[in-house]
């Protein structure tokens, strides 16, 4: 049995007009209320209808209230309790899951004979229980909308039932005007009503059908009650191929149809609406005919060629839909609702090129976003630098990863091989900026850095002299120093420099060498004032001032702090590294924990570099012999550490070689034994409070998981290459000339070596020592076998024309030994062959005449591989305080073993 | 989702208890299908083609063998047969053997959802054998009916009386046909072919309506299909991997619909709503390689697999990566767009940077706080971008996306990977 309704449909229709589709005076029971969805949709849709829901349903919650700026809704159990307790609704929204569709929709209608209007929000439904949803809204007399539908609203009795449509903020697309809606897609709805505003055209009623297989409220039904709607002038129609609803519909107004789907024909199943499959005659083409046919026109509307009649215009992009409807209504002698509010240009409201050259149609510039979004985007954008997620950070690591296949090391995605290239202070850019930076960047990081290295008269020099003269290696040397700079050694600067970022942000700067760029003094109140300025002018501060003037530096924060009074030297300090941080810190590379933390590293790395060098080199004015106003003014950080390894002025080939050695060993990944170091100190001291790393404690972690196996190593073949050299008259071990037959003094001890090793063997011996720097558990197995890192610095070193006997000894031995069967194929010479090679040609002749003695020549090794490593464990620590978890790198105990 | 042939539309046909032709897989011996020769008189040889595949015996895709000879030719011709209809080229993979039914009659029977109806819709003929849309309307009955009682005999009986049906058939039609309806509506069905039927005497003369060839489709959403136990694999050839895996991901709570458009394409375009969905494969056309809908609010963890896996197969092809939809009602942008940042960023940790431009248009809730998250993923990355909201045209949008591939494709890669210090890498 049917029930009766509108007389001119041959089943049940009960809207006759879109006025009655959603009113002021529905009201509404939403099933499932409390589900995920429903509880941020219902509360705003709630509040835009002046609080239409009277309540809901969410089986065991009964007693519970959804809040909404309109007032709590009560949940009841059951539709029967709700109804019980005396509210009368008449239209029931769904919100269920695909499988209970079915059962809401047929207790909503068991239960309630008020009941008019469904509105299905379930997407996914099975055909199966909409074709039996259908049929009971038939037999009942009830108006069904969706499913998989957004529901309906109404700008003009501003009412929205049963979704989302208009989304948080219903108000920014629902402008009463004359235009109605009617969508296949949700989305799209909202987003044609967004669209025609900026034309100048309001909305009546929007409806989102749904594009299931089932659509209840379909385009004849729509046709007709748009018709009967006083307020609706015309309609917007979106459709999708799939299904006959629009085939036989007359529209008595005019309507702009948009059909997008030509291209889904290729599709051999649905993909996004479950209803967009055409069988064949009702796919795209065929709905644009039906629509061309009831307008009377013969071709799709375009902006370039506007098709259109007073009847109406068929359109294939959502985008053309106001053109075509203003046309069209122009013909109807109908003017928009009301002047538009904008245009549909493309306008970027976030854009960057990364410095990429982009042709000038691609190059957008960022626009100003419409309120209220300006001001929102207007606070983000205050928010300053890179925020990470946080992880378990055990052997893991976001600033290094060695690459398996070639056991190359990158940090901060720069290969070993390519930072090998880079001066020392550009690569403690790259290790705590993330990149390398320019020119002025490495002023600013020599001066910073170099700042710190003379410890004349510090604790620090005391203790590290102490450790010295008790026999300590050189990491614990180093250890003993940096143990002193401590938090409270720059906590001054780290607040400071905390204080510059705020006012740099504040101020929109937006380049930091950018010296045009006018901070005002006000930015600062008294406190900060005291921060950052001495009452008389500091002498560190002014050693420190003149050393940026003499190098000729740039940097907006330190001419600021000279303007406003006499500077700290913390405060110079903080204004040079947030300098060198703004860049990065900008664009996001780098967090601002880590540009706060900038000062504190330069201390650290300023002491090790110092506390490496015997203290009778610290003296007041100098270091190693170079004058402190050279030191903070004209040397590179790359000379100042070379001079302070070799004790003596470097030449050119020594300072390539130099920061060759420190470049190669700045990381060997996370799983390094110095890297597990760092990062267990970083993990003990709990980096989800990044504030309490101790930094330098951190630093100690590394030093103390470096030692004589590790990092001291490269004396091995250091002593190797000396033991081969020593009683052949070596003087320059850069000159090519040196007269030697390296071949045949390389066999020549290939073979004693292959018969001091069979003759072991023979008598059962222990075995002969493995030899130094060559093979590699990678590099292995083939007739000739490669260490890439190692031809790279010999390709790197034969182009600038440099050559090293040393050097080229190992890759003869390694021919000799395989030529003379010590080995079954030619091994590799690996990479730590390149570094003896290096730092015993820089120091040969220093060792030849006695003024190094063989352990001042290891402790020289050891301190080169703590300069890179240095730095490598820098970014390490700091990589790990940013991302990482307490206690993070443990070992949990099932993966630990006894070993009796 | 679709199943074709005797071989497993007997299987289904014997739920219900509806009579179908006797039929043998490839891997029958030459003894049964001798033995089925000699019952049935022949056998028809047919391919087997995964999944939907239409027109095969106009294809000459259909053997007829009156002896075992005969039936062993046509099962090697037949046996990696080919077939091309439409755009779609399927390989068959084995053959079945059906026993002939020797009839006077053929009838054509459907049961579908009728959107002219809103109801499901039986259609009946009596002129089986041949492609419905070649048989004259007049000869055809479409008869819509209550799914809440289902298809009656008396809806049957009233079909083909209006046909004019033999006498003879319309008893035997009217008591077996409407078990079909418990086929189709108990199992998740969307359509069901039987074409022919034909009408076999037994012993007694009387007709018996026997299925001699089957088509269904099933509803994905619907999961009843599942109560028939059909093997995996029969519809595993409609998926690749891709979207295998993203369909173990598919439950109510937000889309995860994919169809991969071109595997070597260049934009990778993550697409919200059915209604983009439909625009932006509408006008990125091959340039894309997928097309996808992972609109209705998926949760964090959702969209972050859904991005972890489209990432995984196809971001180093890509040059764009394309994040698109209108102006989101319920979709919060700030959980989507933070998963598919973090699922970017993860994507890069353990694969390393490849050149990769992003375009963004989107509007909805949380809209600011969502693009401020990928802003800030993509500077973290060194990634150029340029990200939109509703107020620009998404059509332009689109094609600005495809403007920004055309770049990449003449230097722009190059660019970007020199910028992030990587190869060029992939194809682009």
């Amino acid at each position: 049995m049917r029930m009766p309704g509108l007389p001119d449909f041959p089943y049940y229709v009960g809207v006759g007009s879109l006025a009655h589709v959603a009113t002021r005076e529905d009201r509404v029971c939403v099933l499932n209320i409390l589900g995920g969805e429903s509880s941020e949709v219902t509360p705003v849709g709630h509040a835009y209808s002046g609080g239409n829901v009277v309540f809901g349903t969410a089986p065991g919650k009964r007693g519970q209230v959804l809040e909404t700026p309109a007032g709590p809704i009560p949940v009841y159990n059951n539709v029967l309790e709700g109804l019980n307790e005396g509210h009368r609704f008449n239209c029931g929204v769904v919100y269920l899951p695909p499988s209970a569709a079915r059962d809401g929709v047929a207790e909503l209608i068991r239960v309630n004979p008020e009941l008019r209007k469904i509105f299905i929000v379930t997407e996914k439904m099975a055909v199966h229980d909409s074709r039996e949803i259908r049929a009971l809204g038939q037999q009942n007399g009830i108006d069904i909308f969706g499913g998989n539908s957004l529901g309906v609203a109404d700008a003009w009795n501003r009412v929205r039932i049963g979704g989302a449509l208009g989304g948080d903020h219903p108000e920014e697309a629902l402008r009463r005007g004359s235009i109605a809606i009617f969508s296949n897609s949700g989305n799209f709805t909202t987003t044609i009503a967004t669209y025609l505003r900026m034309a100048g055209w309001g909305t009546t009623t929007l409806i989102s059908s749904g594009k299931d297989v089932y659509i209840h409220f379909a385009a004849a039904e729509f046709a007709y009650a748009l018709d009967h709607d006083p307020r609706s002038k015309a309609a917007v129609l979106y459709a999708e191929p799939g299904g006959f609803y629009e085939r036989d519909v007359d529209f008595g107004k005019p309507v702009v149809a948009c059909v997008v789907g030509r291209w889904k024909k290729k599709l051999t199943r649905a993909v996004g609406h479950a209803g967009a499959m055409s069988g064949g005659d009702d796919d795209a083409i065929a709905k644009e005919r039906w629509f061309l046919d009831k307008f009377g026109v013969d071709d799709i509307f375009t902006p370039e060629r506007p098709v259109f009649s007073a009847r109406g215009a068929v359109v294939t992009n959502i985008a053309h839909i106001p053109a075509a409807l203003t046309a069209v209504m122009d013909q109807n002698g109908v003017a928009p609702d009301f002047k538009p509010e904008g245009s549909l240009a493309l306008k970027p409201w976030f854009a960057s090129n990364v410095g990429c050259r982009l042709p000038a149609e691609l190059d957008l510039p960022v626009v100003t976003a419409m309120a209220p979004y300006d001001e929102q985007i207007a606070r983000i954008n205050r928010q300053i630098g890179a925020t990470l997620p946080r992880q378990n950070m055990k052997d893991a690591s976001g600033a290094s990863q060695m690459d398996a296949q070639t056991q190359v090391t990158a940090l901060h995605g720069t290969s070993m091989l390519d930072a090998a290239q880079h001066p020392l202070e550009a690569n403690i850019g790259l290790a705590l900026l993330h990149e390398p930076g320019g020119e002025n960047d490495r002023k600013l990081v020599s001066l910073a850095v170099g700042a710190e290295i003379n410890l004349h008269g510090t604790a620090p020099l005391i203790a590290a002299q102490a450790a010295r003269t008790a026999g300590n290696a050189p990491n614990s040397i180093a250890a003993a120093a940096l143990a002193i700079v401590g938090p409270n050694r720059v906590e001054r600067a780290r607040r400071a420099a905390k204080l510059l970022i705020d006012i740099g942000t504040a101020a929109g700067v937006l380049d930091a060498l950018d010296e045009t760029v006018d901070i005002p003094v006000s930015a600062v109140d008294a406190d900060e004032r005291q921060l950052l300025l001495t009452t008389a002018p500091d002498v560190r501060a002014e050693a420190l001032l003149a050393g940026f003037e003499a190098r000729g530096a740039r940097s907006v924060f330190v001419r600021w702090l000279r303007k406003l009074g006499n500077p700290d030297a913390n405060a110079v300090l903080a204004a040079i590294t947030t300098t060198l941080a703004w860049g990065p810190l900008r664009r996001k590379r780098i967090s601002r924990y880590t540009a706060e933390s900038l000062p504190w590293w330069m201390c650290l790395f300023g002491t090790q570099i110092g506390a490496s060098v015997e203290a009778e080199k610290h003296v007041s004015d100098a270091f190693c012999g170079i004058a402190m106003t050279d030191l903070l003014g004209k040397r590179s950080l790359t000379e100042i550490a070379c001079i302070a390894l070799l004790g003596q002025e470097p030449s050119a080939a020594d300072l390539f070689a130099f920061q060759t050695l420190v470049g190669l060993l700045l990381s060997n990944g996370p799983g390094s034994i110095t890297g597990q170091g760092a990062k267990g100190a970083v993990s003990a001291d709990g980096p989800d409070t990044p504030a309490r790393v101790q930094l330098n404690k951190a630093m100690l972690g590394f030093l103390s998981h470096s030692g004589y196996a590790h990092g001291g190593n490269g004396y091995e073949g250091v002593a190797f290459l000396i033991e081969r050299f020593a009683d052949i008259g070596l003087t320059d071990p850069g000159n090519a000339a040196h007269g030697i037959d390296l071949a045949a003094h390389a066999t020549a001890f290939a073979r004693r070596y292959g018969e001091d090793r069979a003759t072991r063997k023979n008598v059962g011996a222990e075995q002969a020592q493995a030899l130094p720097c060559i093979n590699h558990p990678v590099f292995k197995g083939k007739p000739v076998n490669v260490d890439p890192r190692e031809a790279f610095v010999h390709e790197l070193f034969r182009q600038r024309g440099e050559y090293n006997v040393f050097h080229e000894y190992y890759r003869a031995l390694v021919q000799a030994l395989y030529e003379e069967n010590v080995t079954r194929n030619v091994f590799c010479v690996n990479v730590d062959a390149v570094i003896a090679a290096l730092l015993l040609k820089m120091l040969w002749r220093r060792y030849r005449n006695g003024s190094l003695s063989s352990a001042a020549l290891e402790a020289a090794a050891f301190t080169v591989f703590l300069y890179g490593r240095m730095i490598g464990s820098a970014a390490e620590i700091d990589d790990h305080a940013n991302r990482g978890k307490n206690m993070d790198t443990r070992t949990p105990q099932s993966a630990c073993r006894f070993v009796a | 989702m679709q199943v074709t042939g005797m071989l497993y539309g007997a299987k289904l046909l014997r739920f219900v208890g509806f009579p179908s032709a006797e039929v043998l897989g490839a891997d029958a011996s030459e003894e049964e299908i001798g033995a089925l020769i000699e019952r049935c008189g022949q056998v028809f040889v047919k391919p087997v083609f995964k999944g939907g595949v239409g027109k095969k015996g106009k294809a000459g895709l259909l053997g007829r063998a009156r002896d075992l000879k005969t039936a062993l030719a046509e099962k090697e011709r037949l046996y990696f047969a080919k077939h091309t209809y439409g755009t779609q080229t399927a390989k068959a993979n084995g053959v079945t053997f059906e026993g002939g039914v020797p009839a006077e009659h053929e009838v054509y029977f459907s049961i579908t959802d009728s959107t002219r109806y809103r109801a499901p819709m039986m259609t009946l003929s009596c002129h089986g054998g041949m492609d419905i849309e070649e048989v004259d309307g007049n000869l055809i009955a479409q008869v819509p009916f209550d799914p809440l009682t289902g298809l009656k005999a008396f809806v049957v009986a009233n079909a083909l009386s209006a046909l004019n049906a033999p006498k003879a058939i319309i008893s035997p039609l009217v008591q077996q046909l409407p078990k079909l309806w418990e086929l189709y509506h108990g199992f998740g069905m969307t359509t069901l072919e039987l074409n022919p039927i034909r009408m076999k005497e037994d012993g007694k003369g009387r007709l018996i309506p026997v299925a001699c060839d089957f088509k269904c489709g099933f509803d994905r959403d619907d999961p009843r299909w599942q109560r028939l136990n059909l093997p995996a694999n029969l519809f595993a050839v409609d998926y690749s991997d891709f979207e295998q895996e993203i369909n173990q991901l598919r439950t109510y709570q937000g889309q995860s619909d994919v169809y991969v458009i071109n595997p070597s394409g260049t934009i990778l375009a993550p697409t919200f709503g059915g209604g983009a969905n439909s625009l932006v494969s509408e006008l990125l056309g091959d340039d894309a390689i997928i097309s996808s809908d992972f609109g209705g609010n998926p949760p964090y963890e959702k969209m972050k697999e859904v991005a972890r896996i489209c990432f995984k197969h196809w971001l180093k092809q890509a040059n764009v990566l394309f994040i698109i939809g209108g102006k989101s009602n319920n979709t919060d942008i700030f959980e989507t767009f933070r998963a598919i940042a973090d699922a970017l960023r993860e994507h890069f940790s353990r694969h390393g940077p490849t050149p990769l431009y992003v375009v963004i248009g989107r509007g909805g809730p949380n809209l600011v706080r969502g693009m401020g998250a990928m802003r800030d993923t993509f500077d973290a990355l060194g990634l150029p971008y340029r990200i939109f909201a509703f107020d620009s045209d998404i059509s332009e949008v689109i094609q600005y996306a495809r403007a920004v591939d055309e770049w990449m494709k003449a230097g722009g890669r190059e660019q970007i990977a020199a910028s992030l210090g990587v190869a060029k890498s992939a194809a682009a």
